[in-house]
């Protein structure tokens, strides 16, 4: 186990090393002055650009000043947004929570709508319920989520008028951010108006929310009832049949642990994915997260933005994929066991 | 009574290229305690008539039967829910891969202690739990497993296949049942386990009184302890009766073939001298031979195979074959 | 009676004839498989089928709904937009864009995937950890963020956006055709191949491909659903295809302030992609299911 772990660890460093070697070396491929691209500033004069030029260590080797930008990142300063002007770290601790919550919800509706249409599909397997299921998936996972996002628009905004088309939360509600996520923020505050302004802020979540889960619910429905289907064929489930069990019990008890621990592994796998549509979403409803920053700094070419972005998307990713990974090992026994913890 | 009593049962499997027959009008009768034996090359369709006595045959096969009576109740007429209920009371299996037929991802302890009817234990929750720990553990020592803390707490892929061979008998025999078909056991095991698994299965006959019904293709083995034998070739039986009787004196071909096939340790082999085997392979289950399956290979075959052969019955020994190997002072009378 | 068979033998097909027949078995497939060659004869021939040019506008008739609506006009069959243009010939050119180049970087996707694939699949050792490494790393940046980028570094534009396309689904490509060459390595008859004196080349080409190849198309379908998807939501984003370039994702963009006035201009385009997407995924899954029965025969 110990062993497992410090694979892992260093497996982790490495995958951030070259990260950042990469954001670091898109300072060069970016068009535009390499001093801009690294600090935010521009039509600085000769005696500022002295001093920065010092600052990024740019008369050194191409190393030195990778070491040199390593070193920023773990202190924090990510650079200057070209566009805002205030520093890019400050603007992603700001957005980065709204993404988070909204990546977070859409994979809890995933969650608990897919897992057991899967397994309902694998169950029933060639008969209606799985059908239906079946075509409903495909189609889900053909649509294109912007479409999606403005069918829904013009359909639940536009004709029926039931859920607000943009934004967190009304104008009318002046929330303290806490915690950055609105909802615990809502309940922490104690606002005289609390129980109204929670509903503003579902009634505000709950589009974006049921477009960014369509795609992650489709592919767990597939995938759960694949490995499912797989687990069903198995010898241990044809003997414990034979031992008695109920047809309910069975799966309850046997089916199911087997078929979801390749499914854990997947919902880690699809985190890229998700924060991908979450961007477009972010766009299309005009959240203000982290999406629709990176979106709005391309528009802008503000590229310490972009970079400041990338690594912090890119490390979420990495971490969450990783949790994902290691919560799989622990939890199934077969990998426990194994000597060399095989990555 | 007989505990089981099978006539013409007949499984069969519809293709696009036509019905196979896969199993073929197999008479099996079974009384309380006796082993019966069910000897066949692989293909000839044992575990198919192993699984459609308990019930897990794939939906695709058709199963039909003159009789399949389980102590009196016949099994074929029985709604899925009850005839699922009533084998698993009385019958229990154990089959061929022990490790791939237990659960991987569940330890020893919950999936013996599945096993166990929740009936028989008695007391609030606590009390069962003592009761059902204490079970799992005389379970594990009866089959000879005596480390069962070690391997209670195990997983499958943990432990041997002997091992595991051994939990599965444990959980075949904790409800008691009145019949124990053993699908080929010990195909996957080595000698010594394999002797093990025997020894254990002829004292669990002998000491609760189990019937066993063995499925193997191993003949030296089971003729020692078993009292009757069925042969099956291509899913037809051709001989069936005491055991003694069909080894000492076989009347098909096959058996006699089957017999001669094993080498005679005690005598001592010649040099380079070759064993004894019909000529020819099984036939393939799509280009089944029709009347008796032997016949392309049979060394006594005529014109008469093609039709299917009777069965006949003399002093408790069945066989099914239009010339057979009756004693040398009766001419072989065709009929 | 039964069906009288002067032989009997059974029919002995090939592999590839037994999965057409299952295919075509497959309804759904089918259907899919129908509208799939529809639209790529669309791509190919759109300019010379469309009933106007793109560009060409006419005054008279500003957003006009769709014929079957009363006000709609029967010489524009889907409508026109705010300039005039008929939507159905923009659609169609659109066609070219989404969908042929769609199946242009989904074609280089699956070729750069089956080279680098292999080679990292053969590679053992030291070499083959750190290269499945470093793809794993690519496999963590969100495949949009990753277009994004190389846009951002290119500029934008309709080539560049396949450039970025083909780059941002390399990863998870290479990932899964190198998978598929790992499980055939380790079966029984590649180690056979290898007593037998076969050098490393001959096992993939003769050994390996001829097995995976029908997998390699599976995995090329589901790579040309997810590019004409990030080909039209780059074009959506303004990133991708620039106007006057109908690109399908495009067309939504710009007459996404018509929604109220004329929802046809963004709902027709949307379908489009829809039906597109879809019969991709048909073929696909009805492949793959095909695959799966072939094998359990």
């Amino acid at each position: 186990m110990r062993e497992y772990l410090f694979r892992r660890i260093s497996l982790l460093l490495f995958m951030l090393l070259t990260l950042t070697a990469f954001t670091f070396s898109l300072n060069y491929l970016f068009p535009g002055d390499v001093l801009t691209n690294l600090s935010g500033q521009v039509n600085s004069s000769y005696a500022q650009s002295q001093v920065l030029a010092d600052k990024y260590q740019l008369e050194e080797n191409i190393i030195v000043q990778y070491g040199a930008f390593l070193g920023r990142i773990v202190d924090g300063d990510w650079g200057y947004s070209l566009s805002s002007g205030q520093p890019v770290f400050e603007h992603i601790l700001l957005l980065f929570p709204a993404t988070i919550e909204l990546c977070v919800y859409a994979l809890v509706v995933a969650i608990i709508f897919g897992i057991p249409s899967g397994v309902i599909a694998a169950v029933f397997h060639k008969r209606w319920p799985d059908r239906v299921i079946n075509s409903l998936t495909l189609m889900g996972f053909s649509i294109p989520i912007f479409w999606l996002a403005l069918l829904l628009i013009m359909v639940f905004c536009l004709g029926l008028g039931l859920f607000p088309m943009s934004g967190r939360i009304g104008l009318l509600y002046e929330i303290e951010p806490y915690s950055h996520f609105i909802l615990v923020d809502i309940i922490a505050q104690g606002f005289p108006y609390g129980g109204l302004a929670f509903i503003d802020a579902l009634k505000h979540l709950a589009l974006p929310t049921i477009v960014l889960a369509m795609y992650p619910t489709t592919v767990l429905i597939r995938f759960t009832r694949d490995s499912m289907l797989n687990v069903l064929e198995q010898n241990y489930i044809k003997t414990a049949r034979a031992k008695g069990l109920n047809r309910r019990q069975l799966i309850l008890h046997h089916a199911l642990r087997n078929a979801l621990l390749p499914v854990i592994k997947q919902i880690g796998l699809q985190f890229s994915t998700l924060l991908t549509l979450a961007m477009i979403t972010e766009v299309i409803f005009s959240w203000p997260g982290v999406g629709r920053w990176l979106i709005e700094s391309i528009y802008q070419r503000d590229y310490p933005a972009i970079q400041g972005g990338l690594l912090a998307v890119s490390v979420f990713v990495i971490f969450a994929n990783m949790f994902a990974e290691f919560s799989h090992t622990v939890l199934n026994p077969i990998s426990r066991n194994q000597a060399h913890g095989k990555i | 009574m007989h505990l089981l009593d099978i006539k013409n049962l007949t499984i069969e499997l519809p293709t696009e290229n036509g019905v196979i027959r896969a199993v073929d009008k197999v008479n099996l009768s079974l009384k309380e305690g006796e082993v019966h034996a069910l000897v066949g090359e692989s293909g000839s369709g044992k575990s198919l008539i192993a699984k459609a006595i308990v019930g897990v045959l794939n939906k695709r096969w058709r199963v039909t039967a003159d009789r399949m009576h389980w102590q009196g109740v016949d099994l074929m007429r029985l709604p899925p829910e009850k005839r699922r209920k009533l084998v698993s009371q009385d019958i229990a299996m154990i089959y061929q891969e022990p490790s791939r037929s237990l659960d991987p991802t569940a330890k020893v302890f919950e999936q013996v202690s599945e096993s166990i009817p929740e009936e028989s234990l008695s007391g609030n929750f606590l009390v069962r739990r003592q009761l059902r720990k204490k079970r799992v553990k005389a379970l594990l020592h009866k089959v000879g497993i005596r480390d069962d803390k070690r391997v209670a707490d195990s997983y499958p892929h943990e432990l041997s296949e002997g091992i595991c061979q051994k939990v599965m008998i444990a959980m075949a025999i904790a409800r008691n049942p009145k019949l124990l078909i053993a699908d080929e056991p010990t195909t996957a095991l080595e000698s010594t386990t394999r002797a093990q698994v025997f020894r254990l299965l002829k004292s669990l006959n002998q000491l609760k009184n189990m019937s066993v019904l063995m499925i193997s293709h191993e003949l030296e083995e089971i003729t020692t302890w078993s009292h009757a034998m069925h042969v099956l070739y291509c899913g037809q039986m051709v001989e069936a009766g005491p055991t003694e009787k069909v080894f000492n004196a076989p009347l098909h071909p096959y058996t006699q073939a089957l017999v001669k096939s094993l080498p005679d340790y005690a005598q001592g082999l010649a040099h380079k001298e070759s064993f004894y085997a019909l000529k020819g392979t099984i036939p393939p289950l799509q280009h089944l031979p029709i009347g008796c399956r032997l016949g392309p290979r049979c060394p006594q075959a005529q014109k008469q195979c093609v039709v299917t052969p009777k069965q006949k019955k003399s002093h408790g020994h069945t066989f099914a074959c239009h010339f057979p190997l009756l004693k040398e002072d009766k001419k072989c009378n065709p009929s | 009676m039964a069906k009288f068979k002067l032989f009997s033998e059974e029919s002995n097909r090939s592999p590839l004839s037994r999965l057409w027949k299952k295919f075509k078995a497959n309804h759904p497939a089918l259907v899919g498989l129908w509208i799939f060659i529809a639209l790529t004869l669309l791509a190919l021939f759109a300019p010379l089928i469309s009933p106007y040019s793109i560009n060409q506008q006419h005054a008279n008739a500003l957003l006009l709904p769709p014929s079957w609506h009363d006000a709609g006009d029967v010489r524009f069959i889907l409508g026109t937009d705010d300039l005039g243009r008929d939507i159905l010939s923009r659609l169609m050119n659109g066609a070219t864009f989404t969908f042929g180049l769609s199946i242009i970087a989904a074609l280089i996707t699956t070729a750069l995937g089956v080279i680098i694939g292999s080679l990292a699949g053969m590679s053992k050792g030291i070499r083959s950890s750190f290269f499945n490494h470093l793809l794993d790393i690519t496999l963590s940046i969100p495949s949009l963020l990753l277009a994004i980028i190389i846009i951002a570094i290119l500029g934008p534009g309709l080539l560049n956006t396949v450039w970025a396309i083909i780059l941002a689904l390399l990863p998870q490509y290479v990932h899964s055709i190198r998978n598929l060459v790992v499980e055939e390595l380790s079966k029984d008859y590649i180690s056979a191949f290898r007593l037998d004196g076969a050098s490393k080349w001959k096992i993939l080409v003769r050994g390996v491909f001829p097995n995976i190849y029908e997998h390699i198309v599976v995995i090329f379908t589901m790579a040309l659903s997810t590019a004409i998807l990030d080909i039209a939501a780059l074009g959506f984003l303004k990133l991708g295809a620039q106007p006057p370039t109908t690109e399908w994702g495009a067309i939504l963009a710009e007459n996404l302030g018509l929604i109220y006035l004329a929802p046809w201009t963004v709902g027709l385009p949307g379908v489009l992609l829809f039906i597109a997407v879809l019969s991709t995924n048909l073929v696909g899954d009805g492949l793959r299911q095909v695959l799966k029965d072939r094998k359990a025969d």
